[in-house]
């Protein structure tokens, strides 16, 4: 008798729980992701920014849905007509570039697409100190005709048709009333997608809700009611939305990428970094070893990368011995296996360079992507020869780039993301690129980079993985493996797809199965 | 009366102005800053005239003093500031984190105090089986990591029965329901440690009382069990219980980081976590500020609960 009454209480809480966990199925995950109605769409972090001026392109979903790209780059590689028809080079040297944009186009706003609007954009973004505003920096904008922009770089610049596509986010062309008002860039959209941000479903770092753009210029191309972006940070709570039904289609996550398999989601993932070590002091300051060519090579030599591969990346990986990923850009399939693992030649080399017995040397690394057990199964393999590498890890990645781009380590561990060699450059091998913090001037580096940014078509092709295929012989880095970036997706879409030009999924092409 | 309720309103001004200061200091400290945050994003790296220049665009190169002061200005303006990456006010920011954060927290308060005054009263009060069982359930309770405890029940009731959503939050406004189900599996989660923290000390005060002498006393006058323990020793026992509900509060609200993680919650702690990851100070300082606003609330109505409870407390 005593004890009912808390009992009771207990149990009438228990009851609650049961009745509502019946009562209101219809309004469950799996209710909400019906296919053609809401796709929910789990990424793993938010974006700092909507601007598309400031936003980074690891954010480009938040960006693509409601900005159209003058250019859409398909999940094939291939490019088509976006906000611009046509485009091309004038010229022989990749310095003048001319847009036709297509007519009749309207913002999500009402206003309406013109050439001045192109121009003005593309003057902003390229003020607005973001990610990928050097990449425009000095360039000049002009309006040709109404419906003509022609960009004229000061340097040749190769790229453009792939910098203004989705995945680069400042393709996507902000509203004369956006452009108008900068301040509210950050949190809400003004673009001509098929989207447009519905900011009252919006919590900010937590999900974002995408409603139909009543002014898209091809409604055949938006498939959903409505897109949800959400955010989930935990891998397994990722898997977990998409097993319970609550989302289509989500970021994968090494950790996670088996069970997908199991549990029968679709699993789309292309190579898209490649991960290995930055030998940065080529000119001996702080390791002298690091210096001699040979030395270098002798740690390409030293690593065996199958296992490494097989043991830190199964199922998502695949041995490289160049800075970028197999098929990508400057690819060398003959360069393929520069670097066999090969301990005795390694030795051999060392002696030859002066260092018979081996050195010591620091190294740096982050804990992203793997790269400090990376990091740690190099410096085991490369103790086989001789060479002692003294790890720093440094959880915090702001420390890790601060240490890495200063100068302080000659070595630190990477994760580079493959790109157009023209766009690697600036920032892995040319003389004041972040990743070249000894600032190593190779004459004959710059003159095939050089060439290359004047080439087009096959002979930039040959040019490019000349550039790969010298980096590789000069063993500024030690390359050890390529990874994917993961994506899963239930079976009620189709869509999901990469490919190695196209590594990024684009939601564009994401649409009901059936 | 007035007196009280001045030096209240005092030592919680002070207290936020500390806690605010030295979140400004702490955050200064850690490694890196917000403008290595922007340009680290960038796989192509940066250079040292970059990250100057971002520093001025996003304000942070001016002193700290100077720094907290502008923020001391706009809050006594009204304004928490605004979030550095992307202008947004940091009010509004943070006003979609804060039903969620109290959902949870005041759930599992509730069904902590609910099921774990209960629990802890059939212990006292039943020293056979029925007592035993309670005390291994409580025990499981301390056992049980939330996190783990977290997985499984999204296993068994999202995935494989899907009775909950597997994670996410929905306002009350609209669907009631719907809310409910979205707060059910994390305040379970949360409330399995709570649920035994507050029996088990339910338990050890309750037995406390039933042997004192004034129950013996109430016996002998003939007044049943149930007046016994409801109208007189439950009231006795319950002041050291409501301090532990209002320390667990406290707890919950900077603890539940892991498993608004876990069930893709929007909760502050999120954000802390995400602004702290980022050098975000105006986020930062805005969650610090509302966190603290809960504290000395959650002590006052501690205070006002033993005033309730314990005559002598009300007549001092």
């Amino acid at each position: 008798m005593t004890v009912r009454r808390p009992l009771a209480v207990s149990a009438a809480l228990a009851g609650l729980l049961v009745i509502t966990a019946c009562s209101s199925g219809s309004a469950t995950g799996r209710a909400a992701g019906t296919a053609g109605d809401t796709l929910t769409v789990v990424t793993v972090a938010s974006p700092q920014s909507l601007d598309p001026g400031k936003a980074q392109q690891n954010d480009a979903w938040f960006d693509q849905l409601a900005y159209e790209p003058l250019i859409v780059r398909r999940s094939d590689g291939t490019l088509q007509p976006g906000l611009a028809t046509s485009w091309s080079y004038q010229g022989a040297d990749n310095k003048t570039f001319v847009l036709h944009l297509r007519p009749r186009v309207k913002f999500s706003d009402g206003s309406a697409l013109t050439a001045r609007t192109v121009v003005d954009d593309l003057d902003y973004v390229s003020k607005a100190h973001g990610q990928l505003a050097p990449f425009l920096v000095g360039d000049t904008f002009t309006a040709t005709d109404p419906l003509t922009v022609t960009i004229t770089a000061t340097d040749p610049n190769p790229n453009f048709p792939v910098l203004l596509t989705q995945d680069y986010i400042i393709g996507g062309i902000i509203s004369p009333k956006g452009l108008a008002a900068p301040g509210q860039l950050g949190t809400h959209t003004s673009g001509a997608g098929p989207y447009m941000l519905d900011a009252a479903q919006t919590v900010t770092g937590d999900h974002y809700t995408y409603v139909p753009n009543p002014n898209y210029f091809d409604p055949k191309g938006v498939h959903w009611h409505k897109v949800v972006l959400k955010v989930i940070t935990n891998a397994q709570s990722v898997l977990n939305a998409l097993r319970s039904g609550q989302a289509q289609v989500s970021v994968g996550d090494p950790s996670t990428l088996v069970a997908a398999r199991q549990d029968g989601l679709t699993v789309a993932s292309s190579p898209l970094l490649w991960n290995g070590v930055t030998l940065a002091d080529r000119g001996g300051t702080v390791a002298k070893p690091l210096a001699d060519v040979r030395v270098r090579q002798a740690l390409n030599y030293a690593t065996n990368r199958s296992v490494i591969t097989g043991a830190l990346f199964t199922g998502n990986g695949k041995p490289v011995s160049q800075v970028t990923v197999p098929g990508g850009y400057g690819y060398d399939p003959a360069m393929a296996n520069l670097y066999p693992y090969d301990p005795n030649k390694a030795r051999q080399l060392l002696a030859q360079a002066g260092y018979p017995n081996g050195f010591t040397m620091k190294l740096v690394t982050s804990e992203f992507q793997q790269m400090n057990l990376l990091a740690q199964a190099l410096a085991q393999q490369w103790q086989r020869i001789g060479v002692h590498v003294q790890v720093t890890d440094d959880a915090n990645p702001d420390q890790y780039v601060s240490d890495a781009f200063s100068g302080k380590f000659p070595a630190f561990s990477t994760a580079f993301g493959q790109l157009p060699v023209w766009m690697e450059g600036p920032s892995l091998f040319l003389p004041t690129a972040a990743y070249n913090p000894f600032h190593t001037d190779d004459a004959t580096l710059k003159s095939l980079y050089a060439q290359s940014s004047r080439a087009s078509g096959a002979a930039k092709t040959g040019l490019d993985r000349h550039i790969i295929d010298y980096l590789a012989q000069q063993a500024w880095f030690v390359p050890v493996v390529s990874t994917g970036l993961p994506y899963y997706a239930t079976t009620t879409v189709t869509g999901v797809a990469t490919s190695v030009n196209a590594p990024l999924l684009s939601l564009y092409e994401v649409r009901p199965a059936g | 009366m007035v007196r009280e309720t001045v030096r209240w309103l005092v030592s919680s001004l002070v207290l936020l102005f500390v806690v605010t200061a030295l979140t400004f200091v702490l955050v200064s400290l850690a490694p890196g800053d917000a403008a290595r945050s922007v340009l680290s994003g960038q796989s192509t790296g940066y250079t040292n005239q970059q990250y100057q220049q971002m520093r001025h665009l996003l304000g942070i190169d001016q002193p700290l003093p100077v720094q907290y002061w502008h923020w001391l200005d706009g809050l006594l303006h009204g304004s928490l500031g605004t979030d550095l990456f992307n202008g947004q006010p940091v009010t509004d920011a943070l006003a979609g984190r804060i039903g969620p954060s109290l959902s949870i927290v005041l759930g599992t308060v509730l069904v902590a105090g609910l099921v774990g005054v209960g629990l802890g009263i059939v212990s006292a009060r039943r020293a056979g089986i029925a007592g035993r069982i309670v005390d291994v359930i409580t025990l499981g309770g301390f056992a049980v990591p939330n996190f783990w405890l977290a997985l499984v029940l999204v296993e068994l009731l999202a995935v494989k029965v899907a009775a909950f959503p597997a994670g996410g939050y929905v306002p009350p406004a609209g669907d009631p329901a719907g809310w409910i189900r979205s707060i059910v599996l994390p305040v379970i989660t949360l409330s399995a440690g709570a649920v035994a923290l507050i029996a088990k000390q339910t338990r050890d005060c309750m037995a406390d009382v039933l042997s004192r002498e004034f129950v013996t006393m109430l016996r002998a006058r003939g007044l049943g069990t149930a007046s016994i323990v409801y109208r007189h020793a439950l009231r006795n026992a319950a002041i050291p219980v409501v301090t532990v509900l209002g320390l667990l509060l406290i707890n919950l609200l900077g603890g539940t980081v892991l498993i608004e993680a876990v069930f893709a919650v929007p909760g502050l702690g999120q954000e802390a976590v995400t602004a702290s990851g980022t050098h975000n100070l105006p986020v930062i300082e805005g969650i610090a500020f509302y966190f603290t606003i809960a504290v000395v609330v959650a002590n006052l109505l501690v205070d006002l609960s033993y005033r309730r409870l314990n005559p002598k407390a009300r007549a001092s």
